[in-house]
This record gives C-alpha cells, structure tokens and sequence, in this order.
C-alpha cells in the first residue's frame, strides 16, 4: 500500500523565532512499520520540528511529506493518514474524556456509531472510564496524556506522531501507553515520539534519531546508532554534555 | 571546603514594594524587547491615555478658573465618584486586568500577605491609565488652588493621591473578588446574580439623576453633591473644596472615611488574592458529574442541540456551545453582555426626557422616543454581542492545535463558531427587544427592535470573523476571567472600537430605512433585518474561512500564549 513512501520525510525543515535559530535543517526519514524514536536535551528543537512535520508550525524552510502526501502542499490527504499528540499544548479541556473524544472524532468525519464504540473501548482499556464526566481540566498529568493518546488514536491512523508521551506518566500508566504502542506498530503503524528518557527509548525503538542545536547528530537504527556502547553514552557524546567534577556547588553539602 | 549555613546566619533582606515596582517595569520591558508592534501600541495607548488625562484636567479645571465654588462642588463630587464607578465597573465591563504580576507566581515564594498585597497595590499603581487619571484629577487641584489658595491647593493635592489609590484598590478587589466568584463552578449563578443586580441599580439612579437634572434645580444638584462628598466616592476628591470653603474640619474626616475605604478594599482584595493563588493549583472540585447516560457522541451535544447533526459541523457546534458556558473567561463574557444588552438601550431610550417621576403613578414614559433612536440602541445592543467574538481564537488559546491537526475548513469553522454563540445570543436578542418595546409602551416597535438588532449582530459576526482570524491575539493562561497580558489591554481595545466601528458601518443602513421609511418600516424592518444579518454573516464567514484556510499556523502561533 504504501510500501514506496516512508511514512515520515523531511527535508531541510528550517525555523528561526526572532532571528533565534530554532531548527537548522532537519532531515529525516522515517521507514514504515518502524518504531522511531527522537531524542534530544531540552531546547534541542524537537517539538518545534514534530510540529513542522505535522501542519501545526509552518516552517521558514524545507517540506514533510507523510507517507507520500505533502503536509503543507496537500494537507487534508497528509493529516488524514496522521494521528499527534502535541506537548505543551491544551486539549480542549472544559470537556470530559467521553466529550472529548467524540468531538475529535467527529471532526475526523467518523461515523457516529463507531466514534461510541471506538470511545468505549479507549477509555476502558485506558483506564479512564471511572473518570465518569470528570472534566479533562480536572484529569491528573498522566490521565491527561493518556487522553490526549486516545485522540490521537482514535481515527486510527497510519502515523502516529507524539510528543513526549512518557513524559509526567506515571510507570503504571507508561506501561500501558508502550503496552498500546506495541501492539500498534505490530499492526502495521508507524510510530515517531519525541523523549529525553534513554531507558524508554532503549526498550521501544527499532529506529533512533539524535537531534541537538537543531541538527540531527546521529540517525540509524537503534543497533547502528549505538554500536557496542550504551545509547547513554552516545547520546551525552553527540550532544557535548560535560560531568560535574565535585568542586562546585559546595555549599549543597553540610 | 564547605561552608556550613543555618538559616540563623544567613540574613533575609526584607521585600518591599519597590521591589515589585522595579518587577512589574522589567517585564514590561521585557515584552516589549524586539516587538516593535508592542511598542507602537503602547505610544498610542500613551497618546490616547493623555488626550483623555487632558480632557478631563480641562473640564475639572473650568470652575476655578472661572471662579465657580459651586460648579467646582459639583465637578469634583460627581466628576470624582464616577471616576471611582468608571475604574470599579470598566475593568469588569470591558477593559480587563493587566495582570503583569500574577499572584499565583508568588505562591511559593515565603512572602507575607501583607507584603504581597502591598507589592501587588504598588506595582498595580504604575500603569498608564493610573498616570492619566493623575494628569485629569490635577484639575481638581488648580480649582482648589485657585478658589482657596496655596494650602486648599496642598490639600487638594493630597486628596487627589489618596483618591487614586482608591481607584486602583477598588479595581483590584473587585475584579479579584469576581474573578475568585466566577471560578468557582458552584457560585457563579451568584455572581451572575449580583452582576444582574448591580445593572438593576443603574436604571432607578439613571431616572433620579435624570429627574434631578431635568428639573436644573441646581441647589438640590449641590445638595447631593455635598452628601456624595461625604461618601468614599466623593470625600478625596472635595477636601480641597472644604479648605477654600472654610470647612477644613471636614478635611480629616474625609481623609478618614478615604483611608478606611482603601484599607478595607485592601483587605478584600488580599482576601480573593490568597485563593486566587492558591486557586490556581487546584481549586475546582472534581466532583463526579453525572449526566445522561449513553455514548461519548451523546454526551458531547447538549440538550438544546438535539437535531443537529452528528457530523463535523455538530461536533464544533457543540463544543463551541460547552464552552460559552464552562470556560471561566467566555461565561464572563456572556454576562456581562446580558446585562449590558438591557441597560444600554433603557439608557438611550429613556436618556434625554424618559421617565417623569410622578408620585401617584411611580414612573410613566414620557413617550418621547422614536424608531430611528430605538434603532441606534438596538444596533449598538446587536454591535457590542457581535464584538465578543472579536477575539475568539484567543479563548481557544493552544487547544485550537486539535482543529489545525484535524485540517477543518475554515467557513465551516467560522460557521460553527457563529452559530453556536448565536444558540446563545438569539434568545437574548430576542428577550431584549420585547423588554424595550414593553418598557416603551410600544408593542409595535417589536419588529423594528428585533430587525434592526438581527442586522446588526449578523453584520457584526461577519465583521468580527475576519477581525478574530487577522488580529487574534492570546490571552494568559490564568484562572481570573478579566486578566490581560501586558500590552494587551491596548491591542484590545484598538481592536474592539476598530471592529465596533466597523459592524456599526454595516448596520447602518437599517437606521438609514428607519429614518425614512416610516410606518411601513415597521413592519418591514423584521424580515429584512433578518435576511441583512443572515445574508453579512454568511457572506463574512465566506471570505473570512478563506483567509483562515491560509493561516491556520500563524493563527494558532499568535493565540498560543508566550511560555
């Protein structure tokens, strides 16, 4: 079906705010069917290019295509295929879980029907459907990603593409987010998210990418980026990390 | 090597208010760094400040120099409490809070309340406004100066500060206090209980000052006056109108009954403060809400919307309707508008000889309104529900990032917009022309009211659909309804007298037809006005859903609120 096309491409996307530069240009190819992870320190430019790559920030330079379909040249056939989870960005939260996935799902053109069903049975397996008509604005952090996953899901598409997703979950509630995942990219999705956590990273991808100072360092799969060294390693290397030597900070210790 | 600390040996600098002060500058200038828009706003925030602060020096300078007492009396009572009344009701009404300084910043910091509150008073003091109303009160000054002497003139000087400081204090409880109100879902019915009731005092004052007025009995004028005087409206501003009349044992007492009103606003407002910060981390009770039972699709409608289809224009509708009631900031808006629908129009109907007070009868309507005056309030009712949405992306803020990952058309998007606040401002409307056609005495205007306000809203949608796609702008992401950010407040007011002007405009030609028509107009006005303000709004949401086809990103980056 789409066997042609990887199921994310970019191309030189470039952003600068205010002279500032954001995102350097960023190549990326994303195979289908791949678990990809991208990683990268605070303020590396990860969310300003997952929001490039998926039609919510309009790039100064470069283009995205999802799985062959421009997303800033043809985006209702590209957003169709796409399922995102934002960071740092609200839902709309004056509703509850239930309200809120059927609004996505409307806004998706789904059926009715389905929407209910497909509602149901995320909000069960998610662990949410005891929140009853708990407003989302009232949701704890984890029960808010959990949500904001269940919208992503719900259209079922072909790419998932989310930001930090492990981020404030709890490891009950991330156990259950990878568990979903998983069995997602075995049925033939694709998967792109955004973390800073190695661990998580380590156990999830078949695909990593290493992005700082908004550039890609290292890109590969997980085997090829790693080598024989821990991915931890390889990580604070690309990224020029330093060690704290033990002389400052003095004062933390009595 | 490490040095041991206690906290006994590390000396605590004391906070004070300046240091708030100096807070409030350095982010001020921060926002303006390398947005030169920003600044530009606020040079004509400035200028705008001044010709006001100018105006209002001129006016309360005239009677002393033109050797007035008693006009003098009048000017500075009546001038100064409405002063109080504008900085009391306008924040709430229309303007907002410049909350530079968000008191749920401080939560965590070890500050007294008393220190707080001092700071957050002294940072709210440095504003434009403050400094305008400063320039126009000086009139207050040069008429004491110039009726009592140098020391009339001194005192006057030191009323006109404390009677700033009242302003301010009163501003800040109040909306504070409202805002805490309006959060909380359990007593919001109250406050829009008490907004209601606070409009339904402006009628019967309306009427006694307009009695008093009309009769130009300016001996009764001055009497009242002298009683305002005594109130914490009045007392700052007369003190110095007592010294040049000899009554400078007045000036203490005044100065008194000021200082207790500052203090108890001061201690109101520090009440509401410590809930808004710690509101911010969890005030709303997450009690389980039960509603009808069935699928999430069912929920998602209200009951109102039952017919409506299950597709993507229901879907927004819907979600629109939720949220002009839910969202804090929306409902506020809705409120106010409510009450403003109502008053206005009694205002202009009534304003220049409406009701005669006659003891036997209560009050009867002298009659004296027309068509074409009812047509400028309705239009003015229908321009100020339409410019509500004149910011509408904004409310969204970052979550209309679900609409952009969804790709919605835009004139679909615009469509649902207008017609789920239209759910809400239609029966409003409704309910306002039939109240001033009774009020009036006229059942017949009924179709003129209704017309001319329909033309007027849809014109108004249309207007305020493009003007929120081009000049959107983002709100803070705080619990209090009536906060702005910094520079803000100008951008929206510019905005909102720019698409005010602009829905007047395309409204007008139903006073126009008003004016000239006559008696066939009244029956003519409802259908017409009608399909005028159906064919605007949909003809506004066409052109308008274009232009947000195109910008959709840059729409969602302006309202996505600064971190």
């Amino acid at each position: 079906m789409t066997g042609e096309h990887s199921a994310l491409a970019l191309r030189g996307l470039a952003k600068s705010f205010d002279g500032k530069v954001a995102v350097a240009g960023v190549d990326l190819d994303v195979p289908a069917g791949s678990f990809f992870g991208l990683l990268g320190p605070n303020g590396a430019g990860k969310t300003t290019s997952l929001s490039m790559a998926v039609g919510l920030l309009r790039p100064d330079q470069g283009r995205a295509w999802v799985l062959g379909h421009d997303v800033w040249g043809d985006p209702v056939r590209a957003k169709r295929l796409l399922g995102v989870m934002p960071d740092g960005v609200r839902l709309f939260d004056r509703l509850s879980g239930g309200e809120l996935l059927a609004y996505h799902g409307l806004l998706r053109g789904m059926d009715p029907a389905v929407v209910d069903q497909r509602a149901a049975e995320l909000l069960d397996v998610l662990a949410l459907a005891d929140a009853g008509r708990t407003l989302v604005v009232d949701y704890s952090a984890g029960m808010k990603k959990k949500i904001g996953l269940a919208c992503a899901l719900l259209h079922g598409p072909r790419l998932l593409v989310l930001d930090e997703p492990f981020e404030a979950v709890d490891p009950v509630s991330a156990a259950l987010i990878r568990d979903i995942l998983h069995r997602y990219v075995v049925g033939g999705g694709t998967v792109v998210f955004s973390s800073h956590v190695m661990e998580v990273v380590e156990r999830l991808c078949s695909h990593v990418a290493i992005l700082a100072d908004g550039t890609i360092k290292r890109v590969g799969t997980l085997d090829e980026v790693r080598g024989e060294r821990r991915l931890e390693e390889v990580f604070v290397e690309a990224v020029g990390g330093r060690t704290a030597t033990g002389e400052e900070l003095s004062w933390l210790s009595r | 090597m490490a040095v041991p600390v206690t906290a006994a040996t590390e000396p605590v600098r004391p906070v004070s208010a300046r240091h708030f002060v100096r807070l409030k500058l350095r982010v001020m200038a921060n926002n303006f760094r390398g947005q030169s828009w920003r600044v530009a706003l606020f040079v004509a925030g400035v200028f705008v400040g001044v010709w006001f602060a100018v105006g209002g020096f001129l006016l309360l300078a005239a009677p002393g120099f033109a050797g007035e007492p008693r006009y003098a009396l009048l000017a500075a009572a009546f001038g100064g409490g409405l002063l109080v009344l504008g900085w009391l009701l306008l924040p709430l009404v229309f303007f907002g809070v410049d909350e530079t300084l968000d008191p749920a910043r401080f939560a965590l910091l070890p500050l007294p309340r008393r220190t707080l509150v001092g700071g957050m008073f002294a940072a709210a003091v440095v504003s434009v406004p403050v400094v305008a109303t400063l320039i126009a009160t000086t009139g207050l000054v040069v008429t004491a100066g110039a009726l009592g002497g140098a020391v009339a003139g001194l005192v006057a000087a030191v009323g006109v500060v404390a009677g700033l400081l009242l302003c301010v204090a009163a501003s800040r409880a109040v909306t504070s206090a409202f805002a805490t109100m309006l959060r909380s879902r359990r007593v919001r019915d109250l406050a829009a209980v008490l907004l209601a009731v606070v409009a339904a005092l402006f009628g019967p004052l309306q009427i006694m000052v307009l009695a008093a007025v009309r009769e130009a009995d300016w001996d009764r004028l001055v009497e009242v006056a002298a009683v305002v005087g005594w109130t914490p409206f009045g007392a700052p501003w007369t003190v110095g109108l007592d010294v040049a009349g000899g009554r400078a044992w007045a000036v203490p007492v005044k100065l008194l009954i000021t200082a207790a009103a500052i203090g108890a606003l001061l201690l109101w407002w520090s009440r509401s403060l410590e809930s808004a910060m710690v509101g911010a981390a969890g005030a709303a009770p997450a009690k389980p809400r039960r509603g009808p039972v069935g699928g999430a699709v069912g929920q998602l409608f209200p009951r109102v919307l039952g017919g409506v289809r299950r597709d993507r224009f229901g879907a927004l509708v819907a979600r629109e309707c939720r949220y002009w009631w839910r969202d804090a900031r929306r409902r506020a808006n809705l409120i106010t508008l409510a009450v403003v629908g109502v008053f206005v129009p009694v205002l202009v109907n009534l304003g220049g000889n409406g009701f005669a007070v006659s003891p036997d009868q209560g009050f009867e309507s002298s009659g004296s309104s027309s068509p074409v005056m009812l047509s400028v309030s309705m239009l003015t009712v229908g321009v100020l529900a339409s410019v509500t949405l004149a910011n509408q992306f904004g409310f969204d803020g970052s979550a209309y990032a679900a609409n952009v990952v969804a790709g919605v058309p835009g004139r679909l998007e615009l469509h649902a917009r207008m017609a789920a606040f239209s759910v809400y401002v239609v029966p409003m409307l409704g309910v306002v022309a039939v109240l001033i056609a009774a009020i009036l005495g006229e059942p017949g205007w009924i179709g003129v009211a209704a017309g001319t306000l329909l033309a007027a809203y849809g014109a108004g949608l249309a207007i305020n659909g493009l003007v929120s796609v081009l000049g959107a702008y983002s709100l803070p992401e705080t619990s209090n309804p009536f906060a702005m950010n910094t520079g803000a407040g100008m951008a929206k007011s510019l905005l909102t007298v720019l698409s005010m002007a602009g829905s007047a405009a395309a409204a007008v030609p139903m006073v126009v037809a008003a004016a000239l028509l006559g008696a066939s107009w009244l029956w003519l006005a409802l259908p017409l006005g009608v399909a005028y303000g159906l064919g605007a709004a949909l003809l506004g949401a066409y052109i308008g859903g274009d232009v947000l086809d195109r910008r959709q990103p840059e729409l969602l980056a302006t309202v996505t609120p600064r971190r």
